[in-house]
């Protein structure tokens, strides 16, 4: 894991040019985007424009980042879209039906995605179900669990309930504030997505937790051998995952300002894809959280940018897909590293 | 390894992506291509339109499904003939990325926007934001708390309920078991269903079961619950559902219970794909309430074109409906939207909104 990124000296031109492109192509694909969009739109260049990017993605982004925890410690979660839904639905119930503020509702919300990653852990760790199951069964348990809740209806202020009576609450602006609000121009959902990422980098390069959870994910069994409680760590992992799910969803509801049962939905495959590309970003070939971040702001642009140029939508799942099968490449083919992945565990050696 | 039998590799996925970018370099306008011959203006078009093409951004809650397609390329043609280059964001039903679209679209201040169906809470705050940025607002099926200095446009859901609602009761009668299949939360459906819960009233109807959702998927993701609702009340006489992605669910349902000769299935829109299932033999859905969907996408930009000019006189548009029955169909044999238009002329709008620069392209 720790074996050097630069080549050997006894390398050739074109391993150390092949190296050279899995180090720095990704992010020269980012750039060389990034480049043409501020050339050829005015708009794009715009300092509303660049906080409305990172504002947009800042949701994708911290889910993506909880499937990196996942990742990191040999598995993958596919339960955040459906977390990141609950969550929305939730809020709104606390909110609009329980007639609480805001900070309650977050309160609930957070615990709520907890609980969500210690099922998944429970299930994962305790009761041996292989992670792709797992996380899938618990999201559609998820799902339904929400929609019971809720009477399978999106939940919004002076709806009618079943008694005939209107709810009595809404969405409070402190909880609106989560996605509405911004502190100078920096958008509030972007200072969240910046502290989380920074966080996580701290936590996973700098501390010996984020070393033993590394080690956790390149091999459970050297990991007990030397010592880690590898059960433990992963369930702090897949309880993580849960969490940032669940922040991703306070983000989403108070855009929406509706419990929207529809909400999350989409959230699952961008997560996964973002992860994904942030295995490869800077040719480290194992999950690292400003990869993810990078990955996520590189999907944000890729929209914005082909928006502006009248692209339509659904050539942008093309170009989405392009990306991450380039980065895939690059994890996984064109890297001296070699990356392993073992039913759905991604480690590099 | 031999890395450098790689690079070529490389080489190929550097140029996808080159190419992906050059194809949208090249690609300026998103206004769907036609070959029709556009309607000619019969005057010159006026500011802000006889200059450089006037910037629309266009965001909708969805794009999928028979009508809101038939709707955009009314809209991109209408937009075309008046020199309007539309951008079209699709959030495929996720109310989030509806507000990020909005958001993105304010932020790249266009001369204007069109807001294609929404959630009042998600889209209410940034409609503001753009008209305190002082840019022009047309909504479309949109409920909104405040409506100042945006130019609402509707289909006019009132008539088209009460038009077949009033051919559900001459059919099946006062008091007859009837469902209802619809989903709360659009601004169309919520207005559709006023109407049905008074009708419910006063033809005291005894509504057995009422069910439904819209998803991305509407027409499929209703036939099980149509389904099962039926499997439960075989008896019923009659089934309301308000949007035709919903109506064609339910028709399937019916069909596969074998109860297309006993229920009567009421529907709201219409599209090529609908009346073929309208006229199909034995087909339960009798009747529906149309407007041309592809029409009404081209009178809504309409709107925002006699805005601009400053030519429009009201900030309420409503678009009149008709109601088709199957019999009107199967007697006429008609079998598209084209030859209904033929044989019910005032679906296309065309004395909707309109200038002598301005005729209706759709």
């Amino acid at each position: 894991m720790t074996s050097a990124t630069l080549p050997p000296k006894t390398a050739s031109f074109a391993e150390r040019g092949a190296a050279f492109v899995v180090r720095w192509g990704f992010i020269g694909v980012t750039v060389a985007l990034i480049a043409f969009f501020v050339i050829t739109e005015p708009n794009f260049r715009t300092v509303d424009n660049v906080f409305g990017m990172l504002k947009f993605i800042a949701p994708t982004a911290i889910a993506g980042l909880g499937v990196m925890l996942a990742i990191t410690v040999g598995g993958i979660d596919l339960s955040v879209g459906a977390s990141a839904g609950f969550a929305v639905s939730i809020a709104a119930w606390t909110m609009v039906i329980g007639n609480q503020v805001g900070a309650v509702a977050i309160g609930v919300v957070l615990l709520g995605g907890l609980l969500i990653g210690g099922l998944n852990a429970f299930l994962i760790v305790v009761a041996r179900i292989p992670d792709l199951l797992a996380t899938l069964a618990t999201s559609f348990v998820i799902v339904g669990l929400k929609l019971l809740i809720v009477d399978g209806k999106s939940i919004s202020s002076q709806m009618s309930l079943a008694d005939g009576s209107t709810a009595p609450g809404k969405f409070t602006a402190d909880y609106l504030w989560l996605d509405r609000g911004s502190l100078g121009p920096v958008p509030v959902p972007v200072i969240i997505f910046v502290v989380i990422t920074a966080l996580l980098w701290f936590i996973l390069e700098r501390t010996r937790w984020g070393r033993a959870l590394y080690a956790v994910g390149a091999n459970a069994e050297a990991a007990r051998l030397a010592g880690i409680r590898v059960q433990l760590y992963r369930t702090i992992a897949y309880m993580g995952c849960g969490l940032l799910a669940s922040i991703a969803g306070l983000l989403l509801g108070a855009r929406i300002g509706q419990g929207d049962v529809s909400a999350g939905n989409s959230l699952l495959l961008d997560a996964v894809a973002v992860a994904l590309v942030g295995v490869s970003v800077l040719g480290i070939g194992r999950p690292n959280a400003w990869g993810t971040a990078l990955g996520a702001i590189l999907i944000a642009v890729m929209v914005t940018g082909f928006t502006m140029v009248g692209l339509p939508y659904y050539a942008q799942d093309f170009g989405k897909g392009i990306v991450l099968l380039i980065a895939l490449l690059f994890s996984f083919t064109f890297s001296r590293r070699r990356t392993v992945v073992t039913a759905g565990s991604t480690t590099s050696s | 390894m031999a890395i450098s039998r790689r690079i070529p590799l490389l080489v190929l996925a550097a140029t996808t992506v080159l190419a992906l970018s050059a194809c949208a370099q090249s690609n300026g306008t998103t206004s769907e291509a036609s070959t029709d011959a556009p309607a000619t203006a019969s005057a010159a078009l006026p500011a802000p339109f006889d200059g450089d093409p006037v910037k629309v951004a266009l965001v909708r809650q969805s794009g999928a499904g028979d009508y809101f397609e038939a709707w955009g390329s009314g809209a991109a043609k209408q937009a075309k003939s008046a020199n309007i280059d539309l951008t079209v964001t699709d959030a495929r039903n996720d109310n989030a990325k509806q507000a990020s679209d909005l958001e993105q679209a304010i932020a790249s201040k266009p001369d204007a926007i069109i807001v294609d169906h929404g959630n009042t809470d998600t889209l209410q705050p940034l409609i503001t934001k753009a008209v305190e940025e002082k840019i022009p607002v047309v909504v479309y099926d949109l409920a909104l708390t405040d409506a100042t200095g945006v130019v609402t446009t509707s289909q006019s859901d009132e008539s088209m309920a009460s038009g077949v609602l009033d051919q559900l009761i001459d059919d099946v009668g006062d008091g007859a078991k009837v469902g209802y299949v619809s989903a709360t939360g659009y601004a169309a459906l919520d207005r559709r269903a006023v109407v049905w819960n008074k009708y419910v009233a006063d033809h005291k109807l005894d509504v057995v079961f009422s069910t439904g959702k819209v998803s991305e998927s509407t027409a499929t993701d209703n036939i099980p619950l149509v389904d099962a609702a039926l499997k439960q009340n075989p008896d019923v006489k009659a089934i309301f559902a308000p949007y035709d992605e919903i109506t064609k669910g339910v028709v399937q349902a019916v069909n596969q219970n074998n109860l297309g000769s006993k229920v009567k299935v009421y529907g709201i829109d219409i599209s090529n794909a609908d009346i073929e299932v309208i006229t199909a033999d034995g087909s339960p859905w009798v009747a529906t309430s149309a407007t041309d969907p592809s029409a009404v996408g081209a009178a809504v930009v309409r709107s925002l074109a006699l805005k601009l000019a400053g030519q429009l006189d009201e900030d309420d548009v409503q678009f009149p409906a008709k109601t088709i029955t199957q019999s009107f169909l199967t007697d006429n044999s008609i079998d598209n939207v084209t030859s209904l238009r033929e044989k019910e002329p005032s679906l296309d709008l065309s004395d909707q909104v309109t200038a002598d620069w301005l005729p209706a392209n759709s």
